[in-house]
């Protein structure tokens, strides 16, 4: 190498890099796919599992999560106190009123390998509700990751040409008495 | 770690059971509690540790071969390609590189991974083209096609 030394590049290959991703209007589950894939290092060719070579990721946004389906009604999320009596169960609704950042914390937890070395992944992950960083994060941010779902466009986004322009199914008639 | 206890066994001619002994303890020395001092519990633990090391032997292989595959992943999404699409590919391109050379090839020398990944995303657009074809019905099968038209 002669533009930098070895010892600069081998810092380099061991870096972590902080990512951002933006969870607006995404599934919690594909987030969480591209978060655990990162947080583990898997999407580096020196990966191993003991290496400890994964990186930091910043999801932002968690508040507008979008689940499909009736997700938000019938999805459960259950735990135990340990206490006689003690299971509780939350709808993802509930859970999501009450912690915004819980569900994509979940989803990514249950997507790491479960060994010793889960809870260290997990402190690399820095959930976030809104789109506001600390500056000591924002600092570090390296690459925004690009989201895995296109935002479907609101109808009050579109313009009155494009409206017009837009093919319709049926024309109504004349007469026809709109509800 | 040097090992005297077959020369010494050779030159004492002492009781043999206590160099039959430290043949068993030589390899439970390490071992956690009592097994590595008493003889009753060494040879049962350096047994099952034998067996071990004798169905890992053949686990390792299989170990090795799933770390490759996961850093030729890695390294080939960085190209945008996936890996079944990668490995086809690059065999179809009659590139006879082994997963284990493959994955070094990423960690120590991207470049010639690059151009691999290259190769074999040429050689899947080609695939693609020939699959399409030139758009015409093949003879004596009849399709949406012709109805369109």
């Amino acid at each position: 190498m002669s533009s930098f030394s070895r010892s600069a590049q081998q810092w380099a290959t061991f870096a972590r890099s902080w990512f951002l991703i933006d969870a607006r209007v995404q599934p919690p589950g594909k987030i969480a796919t591209m978060c655990a894939v990162r947080l583990q290092g898997k999407h580096k060719p020196i990966y191993h599992a003991l290496s400890d070579c994964g990186d930091h990721v910043v999801v932002i946004n968690t508040k507008h999560i979008a689940f499909s389906g009736n997700k938000w009604e019938q999805k459960v999320y259950s735990s135990h106190t340990g206490y006689p009596g003690g299971f509780k169960q939350v709808t993802a609704t509930q859970l999501h009123q009450k912690d915004p950042k819980a569900i994509v914390k979940l989803a990514v937890y249950g997507m790491l390998p479960r060994n010793l070395h889960r809870r260290t992944m997990m402190q690399r992950l820095h959930i976030f509700p809104d789109d506001e960083l600390p500056d000591d994060i924002r600092a570090n941010l390296t690459e925004e990751l690009p989201q895995p779902r296109e935002i479907p466009r609101k109808l009050s986004e579109y313009t009155q040409e494009e409206i017009d322009a837009f093919p319709r199914l049926w024309t109504p008639p004349e007469d026809y008495k709109m509800k | 770690m040097v090992f005297l206890t077959l020369s010494c066994l050779i030159r004492s001619r002492g009781p043999d059971r206590y160099w039959k002994v430290q043949e068993v303890l030589k390899h439970a020395r390490h071992f956690r509690g009592r097994k590595n001092r008493c003889y009753s519990l060494a040879v049962k633990a350096v047994r099952r540790a034998f067996v071990y090391a004798t169905t890992a032997r053949r686990l390792k292989k299989r170990y090795m071969r799933t770390l490759w595959i996961t850093r030729i992943a890695a390294a080939s999404r960085e190209h945008g390609m996936k890996y079944p699409a990668l490995m086809h590919n690059l065999t179809k391109t009659s590139v006879q590189l082994n997963r284990r050379v493959i994955s070094d090839l990423a960690i120590t020398e991207p470049r010639t991974f690059l151009s691999l990944a290259k190769l074999a995303q040429a050689r899947q657009q080609e695939g693609f083209h020939a699959a399409l074809g030139d758009g015409k019905e093949p003879s004596g099968v009849f399709s949406r096609i012709v109805l369109l038209q």
